[in-house]
Formats: structure tokens, C-alpha cells, sequence
């Protein structure tokens, strides 16, 4: 009886494993049709650096000139990420000497930092990126994201205590070859027209 | 035990104490200015933790886009700066109103040797002579106006900017 019992546990764990084999790993076999699986396993984020790995393919004659990009990035900058937000909304969409220029003259702690990273950008550019005119460039992405903070305790009265952030962020910027884009500028019989228009679009659900 | 039960007539006109063990007064003769008087004690801050009648303290979490459109109104932005020019001297960039950044610091470097080799020359604080200085570079002979004046001499061609 023990015997029977035990070959037929070995029997079923032998069904089991067949199981798993079959299915399981066949599915992994083919990563692509996971579709419950989380699928990025790294849990790098530095991204942004990656983007200036990026290989297109050759271009078609007819195809319009694709216009040259770097992206540079500093990490864990000493500064508070809403601040870095303030230069960085100045400069978005500024060409790259105008916008070297403005952060001289600033006041701030990180329009220092944000012009070395922009004249860093600007020599990778020239350099790595066949730029041919270091002019020629404007900002086309600008922004700050918040990096690993350190904590400390900040002592009040009575025995309180408070945890203190030591902040400390990043700062992305994408440089994009050729003059920057000019906003467009609408006259007022071109609101006008629009909105006219927005009105004579409007529908009446449920109606007859 | 349960704690006693409030008469019917004082459910109308007190607010409710959620105090344990509280002993109600027997019934006054005046039972509304006796309620106030016992409001006025029971309500006294025992400590700064029961200030809640006197503090002002926000009633609602303050959203991310309320927040988002104080912090990024147009006056709290920063102004872009239009008085930005090159220098005509090093072409580096300069504030209309303010003097270029580094041909001051060009002439701060000169005029720290010169003070450097005046310091060597006196030897300490306080020996100043009572006679005018003038600096004189490489060579170059003192002239006629210079007669009673200090000369200071500096081993190098003078430089352009200081015209003579």
C-alpha cells in the first residue's frame, strides 16, 4: 500500500512537473507574448543618457533632413528642484546663445550649473553629434526632476522633532540642431474665425 | 457606571460635553446664564494642544493644480533680460550698466601686483610715503612730470589698456 501510494505520488509530482515544462516555460520561451508580466527587469532609470545611443536608420533620399539631437543630463545637483524648474522654464525654446546668455547674468545657484551642462551639451554636440555650426542649436526639452534626497533631523521646542530633506536634483536638457522654432502668431480675425467655428461644431447629442 | 443622563430640557439648549463622569448641577433657578458660566469654564484652553477655538489652521488640503498656478503665475516666473550686449574690448558678455566682467578681472590681476610690489617696496603697514606713485613698465624712463614721484616698476610691457 505504501508502495502503491508512493508510486503514485511520483507518478503525479511526474504530471505536475510535465505540466510546468509544458507550459511555463514555453511561454517564457517567448518573452514578447507576456503580456502580465512587468517587462523592463532593470531597474536602472538613467534613460535620458541612453537616448544619445539611439541609431536611426539611413535616411531616404526624399525623406525630409532629420535635424541632429544630443541629450545631456547632471545628476544629484546640490539645489531644490522647484527652483531648477524656473531656469528651466526661461530657457525652453531659446537658442543655445541666447540662452548661455541669460543664465549668466543671473543671480540664481543653478544658473551656473545649467550653463556648464548646456556648453557641455553644446561641445558634445560639435564633437560626437556631426554638428557642424555650434550656433546652431536650440533647447528643445529643458526640465528638473528630483533626486535622492538625504535626511536629517531638524530639532524644535519641547522634544519635537522634525525630519529635514537635504535636496538634491537633476537636470535634463535635449539640444536640437537649426533655428529655434518661432511660436505662431495668431492674428485676432484668425481667434475669431476659430471660435466661430467652435460654435458652428457644436452637436446636440440625443436629438432628433 | 454609565454616566448619568442629561434632562431633556438641557438637550435643546447645551451642546453636548462628551466628557466622562461630568455632574450635572441640580436645577437652577436662572439654568441659562448658569449653562454659560459652565461653557466659559469648560472651554478654557487646559494647553496649547486644545487651542482649536483661536488658531487658524487650512481646512482643505490645497490641490497640486491650485498649488501649480500659484507657483507658476506669470509674476513668479522668471524675466527674460534684454539689456545684455558684448563687450567692444574682449567681446565677452556684459550688462549695459555694468562693466564688463572680464576686463575687470584683467585689471584687478595687474593692480594686485602692482600693490603686491608696492607692499615689497615699504616693507610694512603704515610707510606710505607723502609722494605721489607712478608705474612704470619695461623700458620706460621716467619723465619730467615724474621728478618728486614715487616710481613703482614692473618687469613687463605695459599693458594696452593702460594708456599712459
Amino acid at each position: 500500500m505504501a508502495a502503491a501510494g508512493t508510486g503514485s505520488g511520483f507518478v503525479f509530482v511526474r504530471n505536475v512537473c510535465g505540466l510546468f515544462r509544458d507550459s511555463r516555460l514555453a511561454v517564457l520561451a517567448r518573452p514578447q507574448q507576456l503580456s502580465w508580466f512587468h517587462s523592463s527587469s532593470s531597474l536602472s532609470t538613467k534613460n535620458w543618457e541612453k537616448k544619445n545611443l539611439k541609431v536611426f536608420p539611413p535616411q531616404l533620399p526624399e525623406e525630409a533632413r532629420r535635424p541632429a539631437e544630443v541629450h545631456h543630463c547632471r545628476r544629484q545637483i546640490k539645489y531644490s528642484k522647484d527652483k531648477m524648474w524656473y531656469l528651466a522654464k526661461m530657457i525652453r525654446g531659446m537658442s543655445i546663445d541666447e540662452a548661455v546668455a541669460q543664465l549668466e547674468f543671473n543671480d540664481k545657484k543653478g544658473a551656473k550649473i545649467m550653463k556648464e551642462v548646456l556648453l557641455e551639451a553644446q561641445e558634445m554636440a560639435v564633437k560626437t553629434h556631426n554638428v557642424e555650426y555650434k550656433s546652431n542649436l536650440h533647447v528643445a526639452e529643458s526640465f528638473s526632476s528630483k533626486g535622492k534626497y538625504l535626511k536629517r533631523i531638524r530639532y524644535h521646542g519641547r522634544g519635537m522633532f522634525g525630519i529635514m530633506d537635504k535636496v538634491y536634483c537633476h537636470y535634463f536638457v535635449k539640444l536640437v540642431e537649426g533655428p529655434p522654432p518661432r511660436p505662431e502668431q495668431k492674428t485676432g480675425l484668425d481667434q475669431a474665425r476659430e471660435y466661430v467655428q467652435k460654435l458652428k461644431d457644436r452637436t446636440v447629442i440625443h436629438s432628433l | 457606571m454609565s454616566p448619568p443622563a442629561m434632562p431633556t430640557k438641557e438637550k435643546t439648549t447645551a451642546p453636548a460635553l462628551a466628557v466622562n463622569g461630568l455632574s450635572l448641577p441640580p436645577p437652577q433657578l436662572h439654568p441659562k446664564i448658569q449653562l454659560e458660566e459652565e461653557q466659559e469654564n469648560q472651554e478654557h484652553p487646559s494647553g496649547l494642544l486644545d487651542s482649536i477655538m483661536w488658531m487658524a489652521a487650512p481646512k482643505k488640503r490645497r490641490t497640486i493644480e491650485i498649488n501649480r498656478t500659484r507657483r507658476r503665475a506669470e509674476s513668479k516666473l522668471i524675466k527674460v533680460k534684454n539689456n545684455i550686449e558684448p563687450c567692444l574690448e574682449c567681446g565677452h558678455l556684459k550688462q549695459k550698466h555694468v562693466l564688463c566682467g572680464f576686463c575687470y578681472a584683467k585689471v584687478s590681476r595687474e593692480t594686485g601686483l602692482i600693490r603686491q610690489q608696492i607692499n615689497a617696496m615699504e616693507g610694512g603697514p603704515l610707510r606710505t610715503p607723502t609722494v605721489e606713485t607712478v608705474v612704470l613698465y619695461e623700458g620706460e624712463t621716467p619723465s619730467t612730470q615724474d621728478k618728486d614721484k614715487r616710481i613703482v616698476e614692473r618687469p613687463r610691457k605695459r599693458p594696452a589698456w593702460f594708456s599712459y
